[in-house]
């Protein structure tokens, strides 16, 4: 009894049109409140509130017990709705019942009757032949001077919203299975570096890293470029052999072993002080030279004058290894179309520099500086080598529920699909047999497309109409 | 002829329509209906050009901007509408439906929404931009013509009139549901988990298209197993698809999250 009326409560349509609306109510909530924040930031946030939020798991929301218990219960709610549905269902599809009654017929909506100048084999075997030509699956029951056919036809239309649910219930299951099987963790690799991925009998190797953008003029800062790609090119390694290389970037992952790995971030360990220390002034460009004087910050006394030719490299330091080039030289300094450097004119209304500093052949700083403005110069720390070290951010995740999300999403849109585009279409006949004449009742059902259906249904009556 | 000046022929095109479908409103007359079919025709194919040399001059696909997505919507709305004319012969939807295509065509053309064309950031180049982002709007725009024709049952008191426009409906949820859970809710999963190697992570857009996809399931259930009909069809039909727009829209300017591209 008990166990009944749980069975009663869970196979309620009611309940799910509830937990449809509280499910869709706590989501909103959800995201008007920010998820997965500081204590601290809720506390300036909401003040008072903020105890009271983290109470109520407000703060993660679609992780809160409360949540994941509607979740529950609407996976329990879509179980005991299928079940209790699909037996009934079953049979009406593979073993009904073939029963009707002409005056049951009659008050259908979709409906017809007719007188046919022929016994009843006869009668009957032409509106078999008509409603198979039609596509139906017929099937009859006879009795003597009386028959009663059932014709239905894309069946499988009835089991869509199953299928729907069955697809649901798949997700939730891959949705519980990457919660407790599921593992990720980002892997912080320089070039050259190796690291042993976690879950894993293998080890992956960051071979280069490079950023590529869409405007490679390098008189534009780093920021000013827009980022066309980040490139971790690494190496698979299986007991210390290689076995895969793979170019690892944005919507390209590496697959290896069910472990994918993306990625996620970049960026580069702190410089060495001497790199950023350096600052330059633009004094004169007189015949073609440029006169440069760089600058320690940490050193006052510090002070090299430079005479250098645009595009010519020059040693600023011999015992540090340290070198200059001025890469450009503009007179008249503006921002052009899409914030790129040019002249106006070519008189020296605004000199200005583009100057790469180098260790070795490491470029370690760049930047405009201009004659006019020497506090505006800025000198970027370079990304390539010699600056700090680049590292790449790749994440590793092992996620054994991936497959069965893609499963249930296939399930949807089929059923999506039979719910909504694969209607069946049942007709019902009684055929009965008076003085060597048939009298023939018919009704059709139809849940979607009521309108080709009665054309259909139309068509059928007509052809049996018409004399042969 | 470049995109500016198709997309601005674009635009007279459909308030011409809006215009006659106005007229019609008020005359009743079928010819004039049938003007302001053809200009929206010309205007979808005028549109369909300038969208198409917007892909060819950007290289990518023309939504990744809130212009180019608001462009397409539009489109996609024109569209619908013509599947559901051409269909089921709706004249009626037609003037609420292109006053609310020209005001999104106003809304892309004002100066709050930037038109250049960018170089794509490195998270949009995949083709599922292409399949996420188009399907799922024409799922919308069949969920704005649904909307429409919610309205106007709730608004007329012809019962013959009420009938069909809740059959219209219906027959745009049928098509919008399907289209939006397959580009919103599967292609999205399946690009997360691509780009960000999660299938879902409870981010604000992601939520929001879950929370449209429930209303809209709680209408197919309540019509379909509770025989709901008629007026309470009709809200809960509405908030699906204010929904939906908040879902396209407000996300983006009211919260904050990782679909920051448009």
């Amino acid at each position: 009894m008990r166990m009944k009326s749980i069975i009663k409560f869970f196979s309620s349509v009611k309940l799910a049109i509830g937990l449809l609306i509280a499910l869709a109510l706590a989501s909103v909530l959800g995201t008007l409140i920010p998820q997965g924040r500081t204590v601290e930031e809720y506390a300036a946030r909401y003040g008072q509130l903020s105890g009271f939020f983290t109470r109520l798991q407000l703060t993660h929301l679609y992780h809160s017990v409360w949540y994941l218990t509607l979740l529950g219960f609407f996976a329990l709610n879509i179980v005991v709705c299928t079940l209790t549905r699909l037996d009934p269902k079953f049979r009406r599809a593979f073993h009904p019942r073939v029963q009707a009654e002409a005056k049951n017929l009659l008050v259908l909506k979709i409906k017809d009757r007719l007188k046919k100048n022929a016994p009843l084999p006869e009668a009957k075997a032409e509106l078999v032949k008509a409603l198979r030509g039609a596509r139906y699956r017929v099937r009859e029951s006879s009795a003597a001077g009386r028959a009663i056919l059932l014709a239905r036809k894309k069946i499988w239309g009835i089991f869509g919203s199953d299928f729907v649910h069955a697809g649901l219930l798949v997700i939730i299951a891959g949705g519980i299975v990457s919660g407790l099987a599921g593992f990720r963790t980002e892997l912080k690799l320089h070039e050259g570096e190796v690291q042993t991925v976690p879950r894993a009998d293998f080890s992956i190797r960051l071979d280069k890293f490079t950023t590529l953008y869409y405007d490679e003029d390098p008189g534009l800062n780093p920021e000013q470029r827009q980022v066309k790609s980040w490139i971790s090119a690494v190496t698979v390694l299986e007991n210390g052999r290689e076995v895969r290389t793979h170019n690892i970037e944005v919507n390209h992952p590496l697959r290896y072993k069910g472990s994918n790995f993306y990625q996620s971030s970049y960026g580069f360990d702190p410089a060495p002080a001497a790199t950023v220390d350096l600052a330059f002034e633009l004094k004169t460009f007189e015949g073609g030279r440029l006169e440069i004087w760089a600058k320690k910050k940490s050193v006052p006394s510090y002070l090299k004058k430079l005479s250098l030719k645009a595009g010519e490299r020059t040693i600023l330091d011999e015992t540090e290894g340290l070198s200059i080039i001025a890469i450009r030289y503009l007179p008249d300094f503006v921002l052009g179309e899409g914030n790129k450097p040019e002249t106006r004119s070519a008189q020296p209304n605004n000199p200005a520099a583009f100057i790469e500093a180098y260790r070795g052949e490491d470029q370690i700083v760049s930047g405009w500086v201009f004659a006019n403005f020497p506090d505006f110069t800025q000198m970027h720390a370079s990304s390539s080598a010699g600056g700090g070290q680049p590292f790449s951010v790749i994440e590793a995740a092992r996620d054994p529920g991936t497959w069965l999300i893609w499963a249930g999403c296939v399930l949807i849109m089929a059923g999506l699909g039979l719910a909504f585009y694969w209607p069946t279409w049942e007709i019902k006949a009684v055929l009965e047999e008076a003085q060597s004449k048939t009298e023939l009742v018919a009704g059709g059902l139809a849940t979607k497309s009521r309108e080709a259906f009665t054309a259909e249904f139309e068509k059928l009556m007509a052809s049996l109409r018409r004399p042969k | 002829m470049n995109e500016s000046t198709l997309f601005t022929l674009a635009f007279i095109l459909y308030i011409l329509s809006a215009f006659f479908y106005l007229a019609f409103l008020f005359s009743k007359k079928m010819g004039t209906a049938r003007t302001g079919s053809l200009m929206a025709w010309a205007g979808l194919a005028v549109h369909t050009a300038a969208l198409i040399v917007r892909t060819i001059e950007s290289g990518h696909a023309p939504f990744t901007n809130m212009y180019e997505s608001l462009s397409f919507l539009s489109w996609a709305s024109v569209l619908a509408f013509i599947i559901i004319d051409f269909k089921f012969k709706v004249p009626r939807i037609g003037p609420y439906l292109m006053l609310i295509v020209v005001g999104l065509v106003a809304l892309a053309s004002s100066p709050l929404m930037p038109k250049a064309a960018t170089p794509l950031v490195p998270a949009l180049q995949s083709y599922w931009l292409w399949l996420h982002v188009s399907v799922t709007l024409l799922g919308e725009a069949f969920f704005a013509v649904a909307f429409i024709t919610s309205i106007m049952y709730l608004a007329t008191t012809d019962p013959a009139k009420k009938e069909r426009m809740d059959s219209v409906s219906y027959r745009c949820v049928a098509v919008g549901f399907p289209l939006f859970t397959l580009g919103g809710l599967v292609f999205g999963m399946v690009w997360a988990y691509k780009a960000w190697g999660t299938f879902w992570s409870w981010d604000p857009k992601e939520v929001w298209s879950l929370i449209t996809w429930l209303v809209f399931a709680l209408y197919l259930h309540t019509r379909i197993v509770m025989g709901w009909k008629g007026k309470r069809s009709a809200i809960i039909a509405l908030v699906g698809f204010l929904a939906a727009l908040f879902t396209y829209f407000g996300v983006n300017y009211l919260l904050s999250g990782l679909h920051s591209y448009a």
